[in-house]
């Protein structure tokens, strides 16, 4: 145990530890934002590492459901699917240019969040069950519109050019902007009354934090990034219809990545995206049929043997680190 | 209409009869273990695909398929049981733990299933003869009819089981009262894994009558019996046999009546609406024991 | 001038179990108020209501004269009410410094100033070394210092203690006895519930016995110890 510090010791060895938690920040965030920078111009895999910040971004923003708030919602699908065909629609049959209907796409996951607030009240299985199921409705209720506004079986065509490279950085700039509000939500005040509410609603609620209008905000920044990634994919893909806008095993990678990095860290989901992805591509190059059944695995061996994700276990082994890793 | 109605009626209890044998089987496992079993419609469906197999390579007719579903799929979930559920007990949150390892081998299940079966909707060509009965003014396909005798004597065996036998009154004590079961003496690992294994029992033999009943199959099709269950069970109120049996007749009948009125793409909204507002308003089901949080 | 806490005629149901049958007590600022009374005598229920978590059937609770009946237990909480529980509810993934935190965390006050009035009131608990900890790696008796902490970090008025002496070591309960006198010492209003009728009777000013959801009598330490209603209540019948 480290000698009693006096308060201005205390002050000073604070100040040490926020230095080191930011320039790691600052560090991962750079390499990050240098290497992705660099994909297209080095002429890399760009397909690959797009998906990769997508799915960085996806297990980010669940991460705030999951690890801040404690939430679970396995119908997060429900948000992406609604942010692709927003933008789908915007610029097919309203012709919008697609960095204007973007920020449309994340307003339109913001409104679902609201849609869905009620559930916020529901406990772990009960919320993640109705999730699921509201997800389903999402998904039939799009489905079964008219033709000539979701296209129907056939989807929706953006229009006549993809523009992979165009795309890709608006990719980057999406997951750096969330990546950016869970590293200020991490520190915020607002991140600490989440996590209260997370450990304890009811007790939260006694020392005074506003639990319905806390969730809410956590729920709302949770719901807005994964609609920008749909949006922004569509655009990518030039195509959007209701099987893969509103494709369950989307949910499903997104939690398992988000899980295998590790919950209620910003370092834990970039882990998990990055550690997951490369071992999904190693794969599925070599085992393209086995795919399905080692990603089904690897969720139940990580439940059983890193139920703290990589990095949680590395910080449980470590616990002195907390406070330094981001 | 009338006949439409009375048709509605009639497949509403059959078809309400085999979501009644998923809803018993999945409130069973949650009422004893504490786990949401998120790949319970792949057990299902497993069935129906050993039921396929079977019928295919060795002419085995379906119901001689049952018992074979029954014992398989019984020493699976007792193996299953042993190798995945007793670590979980230690960690932080059992519940969201098992519901996420759950979901993982959902989609191995659905996964193996795809590989074996591949993704094309399966039937068995089975019929009866005859195939079909009249029953009042209306024809009911002779296959349905027998599932639904096989359903009636399940669900009879099961509640029997349940409320008479000593080890069934001990499933039914740990699901009031976890703690007090391991106080009292009874192994409780035992319990488990048997509660385990009998409910996968059950939903193997449910996937055979669902080969039976429903025109056709494939891998994907578990989690639509998932979520089913997941409605059953929620009406019904968590860990409760007797008000899933409820359930389950009364969602079937919802469903087949609603089909009558509605176009058949709406139905699953059907089943996800009441599903959400149930929660919502009523968490604890109909005849629910335990309210949540 | 009112009363910092006054409850009248408070009624509570739970389903056919009337736990609270119309509840009269008051307490004044710098003031201890002990309440005792058998397991299931209605203290936790008492305390449960005026906090909020439970909404009254009946009755009205008024803090410092405004009137707080049917509020959100977080709004209560911003009129000045502190608590702590009988078995503690710490927030348990979180520092001993963030759970302290957590109830002031709207107000003005700057970050760094919020973080050094949690260390000072860590340091007044003993607890200062261990303060990036989480705390559920606390020993009991370290979580219940620590609710004791966090509820006195918004420096409320009224202050409701549900047994904290229970299965707390006795150099630790001596450490609380003189916390709680030094919160009264300040002008607080301290309602404390416990079962160790010695540490009840040093402290309270005066003593309020609850049975069957009624207070059975009310009044100083002395009066409260040789009431025969208190002591049947007590020993049965």
């Amino acid at each position: 145990m480290p000698p009693e510090l006096s308060g201005a010791a205390r002050s000073s060895e604070r100040a040490a530890a926020d230095r080191i938690y930011y320039t790691l920040a600052a560090v991962i965030g750079g390499i990050v934002s240098i290497y992705f920078l660099v994909v297209p111009v080095l002429d890399l895999n760009i397909a690959f590492h797009f998906y990769l910040m997508l799915w960085i971004t996806m297990a980010s923003a669940f991460n705030v459901a999951a690890g801040f708030s404690g939430y679970m919602p396995f119908g997060f699908v429900a948000f992406y699917g609604v942010g692709a065909f927003t933008t789908a629609i915007l610029v097919k049959s309203l012709g919008f240019p697609v960095l204007l209907a973007l920020p449309f796409s994340g307003a339109a996951g913001v409104i679902l969040g609201l849609l869905f607030a009620p559930t916020l009240r529901l406990s772990g299985i009960y919320f993640a069950i109705v999730s699921l199921a509201l997800a389903g409705i999402c998904r039939l209720v799009i489905s079964n519109m008219p033709e000539n506004i979701t296209g129907g079986s056939f989807g929706l065509q953006l229009g006549s050019r993809a523009e992979p490279v165009h795309s890709f950085y608006v990719m980057m700039a999406v997951m750096l902007l969330a990546l950016g509000v869970i590293l200020w939500l991490s520190r915020s005040r607002l991140g600490k009354a989440l996590r209260a509410v997370r450990d304890d609603a009811e007790a939260a609620d006694m020392m005074g934090v506003n639990v319905t209008r806390v969730r809410l905000y956590g729920w709302l920044i949770a719901a807005f990034f994964p609609a920008l990634c749909g949006g922004v994919e569509a655009w990518y893909t030039n195509v959007v219809d209701t099987e893969t806008a509103f494709n369950t095993l989307t949910t499903a990678k997104t939690v398992i990545y988000a899980v295998a990095g590790g919950l209620g860290t910003v370092t834990g989901p970039i882990v998990g995206s990055v550690v997951m992805v490369w071992l999904d591509e190693l794969i599925w190059r070599q085992f393209p049929l086995l795919n399905l059944l080692i990603l089904g695995a690897a969720t139940v061996l990580l439940v059983l043997f890193l139920p703290r994700g990589i990095v949680g276990t590395v910080l449980r082994w470590r616990p002195e680190w907390r406070r330094y890793v981001p | 209409m009338e006949i439409l109605v009375l048709n509605g009626i009639v497949n509403g209890l059959i078809v309400g009869g085999i979501y009644a044998l998923i809803g018993m089987s999945l409130t069973l496992l949650y009422g004893v273990l504490r786990v949401v079993n998120f790949a319970h419609g792949e057990f299902v469906i497993g069935g129906s695909f050993l039921a396929y197999a079977l019928f295919s390579n060795l002419g085995l007719a379906p119901l001689y398929s049952l018992p074979v579903a029954a014992l398989a799929f019984f020493a699976l979930g007792w193996g299953a049981y042993y190798l995945l559920l007793p670590r979980l007990q230690n960690s932080d949150d059992p519940e969201i733990m098992s519901f996420l390892m759950m979901y993982g081998v959902s989609i191995a299940l659905a996964a193996v299933m795809l590989l074996i079966f591949e993704a094309d909707s399966r039937s068995i060509d089975y019929s009866f003869t005859p195939i079909a009965m009249k029953v009042g003014p209306i024809y009911v396909s002779t296959a349905r009819i027998v599932a639904f005798g096989i359903v009636v004597l399940l669900a009879a065996a099961l509640t029997g089981f349940l409320f008479r036998t000593l080890p069934g009154k001990a499933l039914r004590a740990t699901i009031m009262n976890p703690e007090a079961i391991k106080i009292v003496g009874v192994d409780v690992v035992k319990l488990s894994a048997f509660a385990f294994a009998l409910a996968s029992a059950i939903a193997g033999v449910t996937g055979v009558l669902v080969a039976l009943v429903f025109p056709a199959f494939n891998p994907f099709s578990g989690a639509e019996y998932s979520i089913i269950g997941f409605i059953v069970v929620v009406l019904g109120g968590l860990g409760n046999p007797v008000g899933a049996l409820l359930a389950g007749i009364l969602y079937g009948l919802a469903e087949q009546l609603a089909t009558v009125f509605l176009p058949q793409a709406m139905a699953p909204i059907i089943g996800f609406g009441i599903l959400v507002a149930v929660i919502l308003i009523r968490p604890a089901g109909l005849m629910g024991w335990r309210a949540q949080r | 001038m009112s009363a910092a806490i006054a409850v009248h005629g408070l009624k509570k149901r739970f389903g056919g179990l009337t736990a609270l049958d119309g509840i009269e007590l008051e307490a004044q600022p710098a003031e201890v108020l002990g309440i005792i009374g058998v397991n299931g005598a209605g203290k936790t229920t008492l305390m449960n209501c005026i906090c909020g978590i439970y909404r009254a059937d009946e009755g009205r609770v008024m803090i410092g004269g405004r009137d707080t009946t049917g509020l959100t237990p977080h709004e209560i909480a911003h009129q000045g009410v502190g608590r702590t529980f009988q078995v503690p509810r710490v927030f348990r993934k979180m520092s001993l410094i963030d759970n302290l935190l957590v109830p002031v965390l709207d107000r003005g006050e700057a970050d760094a100033a919020l973080i050094e009035r949690a260390e000072g009131t860590l340091e007044h608990m003993n607890l200062i070394e261990l303060r990036h900890n989480f705390a559920e790696e606390l020993s009991g008796g370290q979580q219940k210092l620590l609710e004791m902490a966090r509820m006195l970090m918004p420096d409320p008025k009224v202050v409701m203690l549900d047994e904290p002496f229970a299965g707390v070591h006795p150099v630790l309960c001596k450490f609380m006895i003189e916390r709680i006198e030094a919160m009264a010492a300040g002008g607080k209003t301290v309602l404390l519930i416990s079962h160790d009728l010695t540490s009840i009777y040093r402290l309270s000013r005066r003593v309020a016995a609850l049975n069957e959801g009624r207070v059975i009598a009310m009044g100083g330490v002395d009066e409260i110890r040789g009431n025969p209603a208190v002591v049947e209540a007590y020993l049965g019948n």
